[in-house]
């Protein structure tokens, strides 16, 4: 599978957020740890829905989150 | 491994297993003859009670060994693996479905028709797994 076009800060975002587990934020967006840690991993491309409630548990806006990286089509 | 996917391994080998005995003990001599439909049947009994104890001993084995997993919901990423899953299954559906159909043409006995139908349907469902435990291992 060719690599996603964008990158995610999520790991990040957990660290700063009181290193919050990948199971607590799986439990908070309605996704399981496994879920987040391939979405982390950039293997798998979360719905939209998803995308968003992750955003919103860190109180971020979604391009805070998620980065289109530039060059890719 | 996740719960989920333990599950589907024991699936996949109970079934590989079951359906494995099942072919092979079946008497191929009567497969021409009304009496190898009644073998098939005979031969279903079993396999399908081994299936529900197997599956239910190993469910609840699992259940106990993963109890934080166990009331986890599908999430949209299992429902994918399992939509891709099935759609995958469909090729060798469509193919078995398609020589069984071109064999009763041929005139083939019941037995071989059922015995065609059944084999079609364990490849079909360990097509469906196996997808989903490879997508599973590949983690997308």
């Amino acid at each position: 599978m060719a690599s996603l076009p964008f990158t995610n800060d999520i790991r990040t975002l957990r660290f700063l957020a009181g290193e919050m587990t990948q199971g607590e934020l799986g439990d908070r967006v309605g996704v399981t740890r496994q879920t987040i840690a391939a979405i982390e991993q950039g293997k798998y491309s979360p719905s939209l829905e998803v995308a968003f409630r992750i955003a919103r548990t860190f109180d971020k806006p979604l391009e805070a989150v998620f980065q289109w990286t530039d060059g890719m089509s | 491994m996740a719960f989920r996917e333990k599950i589907h391994w024991v699936t996949l080998v109970t079934m590989a297993a079951a359906f494995g005995w099942y072919f092979l003990v079946y008497p191929w001599q009567i497969a021409d003859s009304p009496a190898g439909v009644w073998a098939t049947a005979g031969l279903l009994v079993p396999v399908t009670i081994a299936i529900i104890v197997a599956m239910t001993v190993a469910t609840a084995f699992l259940a106990i060994r993963n109890r934080a997993e166990v009331d986890l919901k599908e999430d949209e990423r299992d429902r994918s693996f399992h939509m891709r899953g099935t759609h995958y299954a469909y090729y060798p559906l469509v193919v078995g479905i398609w020589v069984n159909i071109f064999l009763i043409f041929w005139g083939i006995s019941q037995a071989q028709q059922l015995n065609m139908m059944i084999a079609t349907l364990v490849v079909a469902e360990l097509v469906r797994i196996g997808t989903q435990l490879y997508l599973y291992r590949r983690g997308y």
